[in-house]
């Protein structure tokens, strides 16, 4: 008897930990910007939080695809990429349009679900690689097109000046006002995926990434529950690529190459397909590492250890080491060969993955355990 | 209540059903036999919508069902058990169970044959949160056959439910099937263990390389010489 009560107080605490866990990285989030009027860190710093929060949208989005529904899109970017055109050519002086950012915004969600449901009619009857291979190609497609439609997009030389947005009479255009814009939608998006995880959209994608064909004899419609994954995840990169334009102020189709597809998908794997919390902390992860590192040798340690402290290093280290950026997708494919060796299941696992990957759930054996000592210990007290 | 009229399907160009009629009444266990490569799960598969038919007819209820989605089916009370259970692995026995009745949206109604799958199969209520691909096999089978009847099929197909049981098993596998006929639900079985079925089936209907070659009340099959032959081992 005290020993349930141990384990129900144990279950309890997890969950509160959990929550406090949450929360604590919400007011982080919230106050992290402030640090910089505090005088405790530099502009860059809240930019890169646009730019990782812009990621974290990004990875969210691609996770549907991946994690929920167990399907590989390699040509993720493309959809991000139609988002900020979309904004880029309505509201820039390039074609003369100006639309009020509330339409922009829904203008650049509704052109990439339109293009995500016009490349998923027709391929998503494929499975596994040749899929992967058919994202892949429309991405390079899309990127095409945008660098050569000159008449609208201006090709290679992008589209400059767009518009700052206006909310409610408010101009956002500073890195501030970016952040806690793009922090808002992060949350507005946590809440329908969370909505949309428990609705039977979420069972029918989680079925289907377990077993086809059990699925579709359990009555799901397979095609059009791949379809509606592929559309909402869509959704997600084009809302990302319509803030990307209006912070960069300029796009042009170099940003949206293959390489960044790949990175979305290895803040997904690194993070942990299928949970929320893993691949926000992949996504965070990825985009800050280089950074952190960068600045580390360039300004933190000198500033400790003395100007020329990296001139004892031999130049080859010395020049990895400050020239970090150039290395990244080395390092990231050396990470990913090591997780997927000792922790296949991303940084922080969701639960369906973690039971996929190991044949014993740790908790599960630690219940079954307490479990056995709870009737041990019931039978010593009827000894008694 | 289900009747393949002349039913012809095709892989490419090879036609594996050669114009089979069969026909499933109401209240009925119907077991297919055949041999490997004879068919019967192309057959089967027919039925469910996974393959289409090139020539003649499906018939549900009354109705042609030659071009209806296998999703519809289901919702229409056609469910089915699939060759080697198919569970959901990694989810759990409970969440496999919710799956089957993923087509409907009557809450109370699922909560009752959440009870009745319970009635049925002990094991299940005890073993709930336990993921499925964990599970013996004979559990496994419960929960193919819990999930089929969470669907609340008027039909309900099962695709060899012997494969990979121990023969005691196998034994207590179509036990539990003639109990799901008692509860009101129509039931075809396709069999490799042509014994087993036949001795809990009303008809059969024997199949050979996509044609019927046999059809009749189950206990006549059972006597007959070529079927005792062909599937009982007897020389």
């Amino acid at each position: 008897m005290k020993k349930t009560f141990k384990k129900e107080k144990l279950l309890k605490w997890s969950r509160i930990n959990r929550q406090v866990l949450i929360g604590a990285v919400l007011f982080l989030a919230f106050i992290f910007p402030l640090f910089n009027l505090l005088g405790w860190m530099g502009m860059v710093w809240v930019r890169l939080g646009v730019k990782v929060a812009v990621f974290v949208l990004l990875a969210l989005g691609l996770n549907i695809i991946i994690g929920e529904t167990g399907l590989l899109n390699l040509g993720y970017i493309a959809f991000f990429a139609i988002g900020a055109y979309t904004t880029a050519i309505f509201a820039s002086p390039r074609l003369g349009f100006h639309l009020p950012f509330w339409l922009l915004f829904l203008l650049s969600g509704f052109f990439a679900v339109a293009f995500g449901f016009l490349l998923g009619l027709p391929t998503l009857r494929l499975r596994g690689d040749y899929l992967a291979i058919v994202t892949l190609a429309f991405g390079e497609i899309v990127r095409i097109t945008l660098n050569n439609w000159e008449s609208v997009t201006n090709g290679p030389g992008g589209i400059p000046g767009i518009y700052d947005p206006v909310i409610f009479g408010l101009r956002i255009d500073n890195n501030f006002e970016y952040y806690y814009l793009t922090l808002g939608l992060i949350i507005l998006c946590l809440i329908l995926i969370r909505n949309l995880k428990n609705s039977r959209f979420g069972r029918a994608w989680n079925a289907l990434r377990e077993d086809e064909i059990a699925a579709e004899c359990a009555g799901i419609h397979v095609s059009m529950a791949k379809l509606l994954s592929f559309m909402v995840s869509s959704l997600f990169a084009g809302f990302a690529g319509c803030i990307f334009a209006s912070l960069q102020k300029f796009v042009n189709p170099q940003y949206f190459v293959f390489m960044q597809s790949v990175l979305v998908v290895c803040m997904v794997v690194l993070g942990g397909m299928g949970s929320i919390p893993g691949v926000i902390a992949g996504a965070i992860a990825l985009d800050t590492l280089p950074e952190i590192i960068r600045h580390t040798f360039a300004f933190w340690l000198p500033s400790f250890l003395g100007e020329d402290f990296l001139t004892s290093f031999p130049p080859l280290l010395q020049n990895f080491l400050f020239d970090f950026d150039r290395y990244r997708m080395l390092i990231f494919g050396l990470a990913i060969v090591l997780m997927m060796i000792f922790r296949p299941e991303g940084l922080i696992p969701s639960r369906a993955w973690q039971r996929e990957l190991h044949e014993i759930d740790p908790r599960l054996l630690e219940e079954t355990q307490m479990i056995r000592f709870d009737l041990e210990e019931e039978e010593k007290d009827l000894e008694v | 209540m289900l009747r393949l009229e002349k039913v012809q399907t095709h892989y490419g160009r090879i036609e594996v059903l050669k114009f089979i009629d069969i026909e499933v009444n109401e209240g009925e266990i119907v077991c297919l036999l055949g041999g490997n490569a004879s068919g019967k799960s192309t057959t089967m598969k027919t039925i469910l919508g996974i393959v289409r038919p090139t020539s003649g007819r499906v018939v549900y209820r009354g109705e042609v069902i030659n071009d209806v989605p296998t999703a519809q089916r289901i919702k229409m009370g056609i469910a089915t058990v699939p060759e080697n259970r198919r569970l959901f692995p990694h989810l759990t026995v409970l969440e496999n169970l919710e799956m089957g009745a993923f087509t409907r949206n009557d809450k109370l109604g699922i909560q009752e044959d959440l009870k009745r799958v319970y009635q049925l199969f002990p094991v299940l209520e005890e073993r709930k949160n336990q993921r499925a691909g964990t599970l013996s096999g004979g559990e496994q089978q419960m929960v193919a056959v819990g999930r089929a009847l969470m669907a609340c099929p008027k039909l309900l197909i099962m695709d060899e439910p012997s494969m990979g049981l121990s023969p005691a098993l196998v034994d207590q596998s179509f036990e539990i099937i003639k109990e799901v006929n008692k509860q009101g639900v129509t039931i075809f079985v396709v069999e490799q263990n042509a014994q087993a079925a036949l001795s809990i089936a009303d008809r059969g209907y024997v199949l050979q390389t996509g044609e019927i070659v046999m059809e009749g009340k189950a206990s006549e099959l059972l006597k007959s010489d070529k079927i005792r032959k062909a599937y009982l081992g007897e020389a």
